[in-house]
């Protein structure tokens, strides 16, 4: 265990990093997922198309590939456009975070299209046609009514997504990004302890998934409590 | 940018010479994950806490964690146990095929006894009081009314976690396996053209994982006649 | 207590925790003889009847089938639902499987009859409830009226000494009511001993023996039809009557 003294403050900053990726990637996931929802929903069969070839590419494709080709080919490409507006500029990075972040967002962003879309199509039409009845605006109707119950029907595939995102943040790790897998990497080439060190890997990264499941079991019993009878 | 298809052309069939490996990878973790995870599935449901809870922990830890970091922990880690070293199952740790045929089977075995357990608490409870009152036996009921609905209400999800599986086996390229993905690394390496020849892999993936819903869907289809009227 | 019963119910309580559904059950039921039980909902008339095939398990008190008690001894339980038939009213037909076989699944099973035997007795019986073209087709296929008859077919594939029916009808659309319950009294014409819940009050009056009124866990008031309908005693009986015939 004291081969770990030195490295505790790098797997703390490398667990600060799996935590920026999480909310940066949770943002866009969710952007993603509801731009594609609403595409699918849509009656523009343009959008309707794109949204699916969204959804076959990023669901048919391995999340590393995904990662290596938003990373390698975006700097390619982002070079040879910067190379337009000015001829002098040899490279364009992408850092791996961002590279990284993206990557996974535009995966489980395909997922969660599905799951939007079926939290909205979900939604108790009695309810909708009630709340017409009653005279409700169209936006009304969504703020008050489709909208509660939307959340409370995707919130479990939601969650999952979220732990999706976690675990996928381990193979940015690949590109170099500095969490905590790359900071095993460097700590197992120094003190040789390649067991003990993945191990530590696997207890922070289910730290993180245990705090998420936790979290979406409390929303879940949040959104339930008006559902609580008592006999 | 030019997008060079000659190099296309020369990449595919060599990175298609990996696709033996990348099925073996495939259909090895899925059948051993599937005896698995039935007997995972199983045991979470016993009703005995020294069953149920090994399952449950089981169960946590490998949905909890990154698969990457189960390859790595099993490749890189087992090797320093001196108790794996001296064991008769070392020369299955040796290999990097094998570490990744227990990685992912660790893996997908975690996640499929889930969705075992999802069917088999879907099965409509009237069904089974029906053959309650009829005299047949928990085990007779188990097998003859539970599996068969169950396996059918599963089987959309497993699918799913089949085509995952498929994408996991990507990752065996990190641990030196020569799939399609480490064929197409160590292509891209050598040519510095990642954008055609990942794109021509991703392809590949794509009709792979094409073909697998395809046949999924089948699959279902054929046991899910009596839901048709 | 005549030797002729072949339920017996003494003292039967049931509790689901703090809620308790049965009290102080006193019941006895002759061979041959037909029972209706009726009530409001929640007075436990199912859970009652759930009691005898064990589906419930009975907390207080004895219930004793043809002379054997029920207790938690496995060979009890399956020698007492070999001979207790029970009909749901959600019909409960196995999905996946055809007709024929729904019915002839528990036979081979359960009575370890030969495959070409159960098959005549399923054929026979589908004849009985009048659906013998249906026998290849899946449930999902059939109206509920069918399903239902089907259920009872199936349960009398295990030639029972009892049949059980709970609220057979209350899933049912309306004009599909008749049919089941012609099947029903076709039943009790030959003598099968029945404990039926149910709220269709045409049936009791010219089929059963005794109508059972039951309201919040306890037996309220039992008489023939007749007296029954036309005589309640009790109060809490005078009332579910008003409401249940003024429609």
């Amino acid at each position: 265990m004291d081969i770990l003294v030195g490295w505790w403050d790098d797997y703390f900053w490398g667990s600060v990093v799996v935590a920026q990726v999480f909310v940066c990637s949770l943002i866009l996931m969710i952007i993603f997922g509801l731009i594609g929802a609403a595409a699918k929903l849509s009656d523009n069969f343009i959008a309707q198309k794109l949204a699916n070839g969204y959804t076959i590419v990023f669901r048919g494709t391995p999340e590393i590939l995904v990662i290596l080709l938003l990373y390698f080919g975006s700097a390619i490409a982002l070079t040879s456009i910067a190379q337009i507006f000015n001829p002098d500029i040899k490279f364009f990075d992408v850092p791996p975070f961002w590279a990284g972040t993206i990557a996974i967002a535009l995966i489980v962003g395909s997922y969660a299209t599905e799951t939007f879309r079926g939290a909205f199509l979900g939604v108790n039409p009695g309810s909708i046609e009630a709340a017409r009845a009653l005279g409700m605006s169209n936006l009304q109707t969504f703020i008050y009514v489709r909208v509660p119950e939307m959340w409370r029907l995707a919130l479990p595939a939601f969650g999952n997504h979220m732990l999706s995102l976690v675990k996928d943040t381990a193979l940015i790790s690949i590109i170099g990004l500095n969490e905590t897998l790359f900071v095993a990497k460097q700590a197992i080439g120094t003190t040789g302890e390649p067991f003990i060190m993945y191990i530590v890997v696997g207890l922070i990264y289910l730290g993180f998934s245990t705090i998420i499941t936790l979290s979406v079991m409390g929303l879940e019993r949040f959104g339930q409590r008006h559902l609580v009878s008592s006999r | 940018m030019s997008f060079d298809f000659t190099l296309i052309i020369d990449a595919v069939p060599k990175i298609l010479l990996g696709i033996g490996l990348t099925f073996q990878l495939l259909v090895v973790s899925a059948v051993l994950g599937l005896v698995l995870a039935i007997g995972i599935m199983l045991m979470r449901i016993s009703g005995k806490w020294y069953l149920s809870w090994p399952a449950q922990i089981y169960i946590y830890i490998f949905r909890g964690t990154p698969i990457l970091v189960q390859i790595f922990i099993v490749y890189y880690g087992f090797p320093q146990l001196e108790f794996i070293r001296e064991s008769f199952i070392w020369p299955l740790f040796r290999d990097p095929f094998g570490c990744a045929i227990v990685a992912l089977t660790l893996n997908t075995g975690a996640y499929v006894s889930e969705i075992l357990r999802g069917g088999v608490m879907g099965v409509d409870r009237g069904i089974l009081e029906a053959g309650t009152a009829l005299g047949l036996s928990v085990r007779q009921r188990f097998i003859h009314l539970t599996s068969p609905i169950a396996i059918r209400l599963a089987l959309p999800a497993y699918g799913n976690d089949v085509i995952s599986l498929l994408k996991s086996t990507a990752l065996a390229s990190t641990i030196t396996l020569a799939d399609m993905t480490g064929i197409a690394r160590t292509i891209v390496a050598q040519t510095f053209a990642p954008y055609e020849i990942f794109i021509s892999l991703a392809i590949i993936y794509m009709i792979l994982t094409w073909i697998l819903q395809k046949s999924l869907g089948r699959v279902e289809r054929y046991l899910g006649r009596y839901m048709q009227k | 207590m005549t030797s002729n019963a072949v339920i017996q119910m003494r003292n039967v309580g049931k509790s689901f925790g703090t809620f308790q559904a049965l009290k102080g059950i006193n019941l006895e039921v002759a061979k041959g003889e037909r029972i209706v039980v009726c009530g409001p909902s929640g007075s436990g008339k199912s859970t009652m009847i759930r009691c005898i095939n064990r589906l419930e398990k009975h907390d207080e008190g004895k219930i004793i089938i043809d002379g054997k008690e029920l207790t938690d001894q496995v060979d009890d339980i399956n020698a007492v639902r070999r001979e207790v038939g029970m009909v749901f009213q959600s019909f409960n037909l196995f999905p996946h499987m055809t007709i024929l076989k729904n019915l002839m699944l528990a036979q081979r099973l359960v009575r370890k009859t030969s495959k070409a035997e159960a098959r005549d007795t399923a054929m026979q019986l589908l004849e009985r409830v009048k659906i013998p073209e249906q026998a290849d087709k899946y449930p999902i296929q059939l109206s509920g009226g069918q399903q239902q008859r089907v259920a009872i077919a199936r349960t009398l594939c295990m030639k029972p000494k009892i049949i059980l029916f709970d609220e057979p009808t209350s899933a049912l659309d309306p004009e599909m009511i008749n049919e089941v319950l012609e099947v029903m009294t076709d039943l009790a014409s030959y003598g099968m001993t029945m404990i039926c819940v149910t709220h269709e009050m045409g049936f009791a009056r010219s089929v059963a023996d005794r109508v059972i009124f039951m309201d919040a866990g306890e037996i309220v008031e039992e008489a023939e039809p007749e007296a029954f309908f036309s005589n309640p005693k009790n109060d809490r009986t005078k009332k579910f009557l008003s409401q249940i015939l003024s429609h």
